[in-house]
């Protein structure tokens, strides 16, 4: 008897359907794994049957009778719980305090204080139950990444829960918190738990599934058992089959000088991890990588926004020597960042005045701002860029978001920069300005600029990339250059487990 | 507009006389200047609740270097020097270590509050002041105070600086979103910390004005400015610019107060009740701009 059945499920945002007709079905004690590339659905999918969205169309069916889950609360009331990758723990306070967040204390006699005795007694039990150890007095500010996931599936055990969803549980473990957390998701299962498990590493995939359910584009294409298939045929079943060949031309100019140079590139936060690139004049590089890939962070480190911790970033010859944005736009580095809302734009002020910040030294003589000129500058990239809007004086705020992210392009082109940084340049753009920035891109590099940018849009990667690298878990995977690079191959490298770390299993 | 109406139907002769007015301009001069500082602070997005111990600490400082005997250049110059520092320092807390400048600067505040008791033992300062230093307070060229003449120029100083130099427009797109200047390559914590620097410095000089014009310096002389200089600069928010701190708002919140204040004396309003009134209309003016905002 299947436990969670799911049939035709719907889900559209706007006009684009998110999830269109899927089937799916996992029965008690099971671990079934979801895999797919980004934006197929996974997370979408997770969040209907966990009653954060509502579906557009289908059925959800619960032990054999149909429901609705109208809200996370609902969800966890009859059985389903789910861990995610960023944590739902209270960083001040302790385990004890954590296990029983939205439950309510057990009360001491008089009614009024916390049984803190009965608290810890069941906390003990269920930490015997299934063989884990943990220091529950900790904060859990002060816990190691294992600890807290673990903390969060007992958490999840506190209720009855028959369907765990591990969203990327392993993201930042180590080999060995691996192992532990495994046993605990073993252990769940032979009490009949299902486990629906999350993930982008093969590896683990194969280690601990039964069934393995693959989407692709919002749609679900397979569901096939673990030993009737291997990593390329899966790889295959992700890969996009509706990507074009690659409409890349030859580009005409062959590259020059390097113009970046990073060498064995880490950040603070270990986000990044000795990363080596060279971007060269004329060359429009790319880094396609899984979302958590450490893509944006490896931007930021260049630009400057970052804390970095070895390595060094050379421009056309000359070191970096501090992380500072200021310094970078002298040199002629400028950043498309990815979220516009957040760092892109100020969207209280007008589009003149957002567009000649980084430049304002150039409109000033002395002390003053000679804002005829200022704005004359603003008229001509408006028009240049075609973006739609009032005048100058329009706040970014209120245009578009094809048109914001014009405004962003000509702010970066008005500091006449010799290296693009572009993170994400065309999420949530429409489809004619996404042409248009490409064009920009493409006439930006003849003119003997240096572009690198990010995409999680690999057919995207795979149009205008001259050369393109494979970013996994804070490392390159792979550099190719892009004469018949398939996505197949590219993918390969992104679901790959580091190799260099010598793993046996898989 | 309607204030300055009411008080002139209420009380023909002694409110809306020329001589009222030069008079309004005067009392409204101190609480212009330390308002202006306030208001370049708040265009980052910050607050600097130091201002009024700073004026206090100004005018003591300054009142016990006259009476030592020193020029009216260092009389004026030094204070200012140790509240460019002071500020600074409250900008570097909050920009190096992310401190809530909220935090920051009401410890400050308390600390000044301190050193301003040990600097006068308490008491207020008034014996042998020279009259060299009651030059500015109170100097009046034909009918016009000097004061009012320092307050203009100081609110067409900053009102230039705020709107026609760069580093006004770097302290608005930090104020407007910090991260996306951070990008533009606007040095965020620079800018920060001189905006806290130039307030602490307009405080200053008010408390050395204020004891000036009074012939005296108390230690806690200048605390009560505090509160009407945010009351000031938020009025002048909602007034102009939609919700933008700016100089020509906060000289016409300052004004608003003063007026208030004085045609509410002249109305034999106690002084107790002049404060709640002025405290409703800071919030009737608020909730005016929230709620057309909201239906815009």
């Amino acid at each position: 008897m299947s436990l969670l059945k799911v049939a035709g499920l719907n889900k559209k945002f706007g006009q684009h359907y998110a999830l269109s007709r899927i089937d799916f079905e996992i029965v008690p004690g099971e671990i079934h794994a979801l895999v797919g590339e980004n934006g197929a659905g996974k997370s979408t999918f997770i969040k209907i049957v966990t009653g954060v969205y509502a579906p557009d169309g289908g059925d959800i069916i619960w032990q054999g009778s149909p429901v609705v889950i109208a809200d996370p609360s609902d969800a966890r009331r009859i059985g389903i719980n789910v861990v995610h990758q960023d944590r739902h723990l209270i960083p001040s306070f302790t385990g004890y305090e954590n296990l029983y967040l939205g439950l309510p204390y057990p009360k001491s006699k008089t009614g009024i204080g916390v049984h803190w005795k009965q608290m810890r007694q069941r906390a003990a039990r269920l930490m015997e139950e299934y063989g884990v150890r943990l220091d529950m007095n900790k904060t859990a500010d002060r816990m190691s990444p294992p600890e807290k996931t673990m903390l969060e599936i007992l958490r999840a055990m506190m209720l009855e829960c028959k369907l765990l969803i591990l969203d990327e549980p392993t993201a930042s473990l180590t080999d060995q918190e691996t192992e532990q957390l495994f046993a605990l998701i073993r252990k769940l299962t032979e009490q009949g738990t299902a486990i629906l498990y999350v993930s982008h590493r093969m590896d683990e995939i194969f280690r601990l599934s039964d069934r393995i359910t693959v989407f692709r584009n919002g749609e679900r294409v397979a569901t096939v058992n673990r030993n009737e298939t291997d990593k390329d045929r899966l790889i295959s079943l992700m890969n996009n089959s509706e990507y074009k060949k690659s409409n890349r031309e030859e580009r005409a100019v062959p590259p020059g000088e390097p113009v970046l140079q990073v060498k064995e590139l880490s950040t603070e936060d270990g986000k990044v991890d000795r990363v080596s690139l060279q971007v060269r004049q004329g060359e429009i590089v790319g880094i396609f990588g899984l979302a958590g890939a450490g893509r944006t962070e490896l931007l930021e480190a260049i630009y400057g926004l970052r804390r970095i911790s070895g390595g060094e970033i050379v421009i056309r010859g000359l070191r970096k020597k501090e992380a500072d944005p200021r310094q970078s736009l002298d040199q002629g580095v400028v950043l498309i960042p990815e979220e516009r809302k957040r760092d892109g734009l100020i969207m209280g002020m007008s589009i003149r005045e957002n567009m000649t910040l980084p430049v304002l030294r150039k409109f000033s003589s002395g002390w003053k701002i000679r804002k005829k000129p200022e704005k004359a500058e603003t008229k001509r990239w408006m028009e240049d860029m075609n973006v739609k809007a009032s005048g100058p004086e329009q706040a970014v705020g209120q245009l578009s978001g094809g048109n914001q992210q014009k405004v962003v392009f000509a702010k970066a082109l008005m500091s006449s920069p010799v290296l693009f940084l572009c993170d994400e340049p065309t999420q949530a753009v429409d489809i004619m300005t996404r042409d248009e920035i490409h064009r920009l891109l493409k006439h930006q590099a003849d003119q003997g600029c240096a572009v690198l940018f990010v995409s999680s849009d690999l057919q995207e990667v795979l149009d205008i990339s001259d050369r393109l690298y494979v970013l996994h878990e804070g490392r390159i995977a792979a550099e190719l250059a892009n004469r018949s690079v398939t996505p197949e191959q590219v993918l390969a490298y992104c679901f790959s487990q580091g190799k260099e770390r010598g793993h046996q299993h898989g | 507009m309607l204030i300055v109406l009411a008080f002139s139907i209420l009380s023909p002769d002694s409110f809306a006389t020329i001589d009222n007015a030069i008079n309004i301009s005067r009392q409204i001069s101190f609480l212009v200047i330390i308002a202006l500082g306030a208001t370049l602070v708040m265009a980052v997005g910050e607050f600097d609740l130091s201002v009024g111990a700073m004026a206090s600490l100004g005018g003591v400082f300054a009142a016990k270097l006259a009476v030592a005997g020193y020029p009216l250049a260092v009389v004026i110059l030094l204070p200012m020097l140790v509240a460019l520092a002071i500020g600074y320092a409250n900008g570097w807390i909050v920009t190096r270590f992310r401190v809530l400048s909220f935090i920051t600067t009401l410890a400050m505040g308390t600390i000044i509050g301190g050193i301003n008791f040990r600097i006068t033992g308490g008491a207020t300062v008034f014996e042998n002041i020279p009259d060299s230093f009651r030059y500015l307070g109170q100097t009046e060229w034909g009918n016009v105070p000097l004061l009012s003449i320092i307050m203009l120029l100081m609110t067409v100083l900053f009102w230039y600086i705020m709107s026609h130099t760069a580093f006004g427009r770097k302290l608005y797109a930090i104020g407007g979103n910090e991260s996306a200047s951070r990008v533009a390559g606007v040095r965020v914590a620079l800018n920060k910390n001189a905006a806290f620097a130039l307030c602490s410095m307009l405080a200053t000089l008010t408390g050395i004005l204020m004891a000036s014009r009074l012939g005296s310096a108390h230690p806690n002389g200048g605390d009560g400015l505090f509160l009407s200089a945010y009351a000031a600069a938020f009025l002048g928010m909602t007034s102009f610019k939609e919700g933008v701190p700016n100089v020509w708002g906060t000289f016409v919140g300052a004004a608003i107060i003063g007026i208030l204040a004085n045609g509410m004396t002249i109305l034999n309003v106690p002084t107790f009740m002049q404060d709640v009134i002025t405290g409703c209309i800071v919030i009737a003016a608020v909730l005016i701009q929230k709620l057309g905002r909201d239906r815009a």
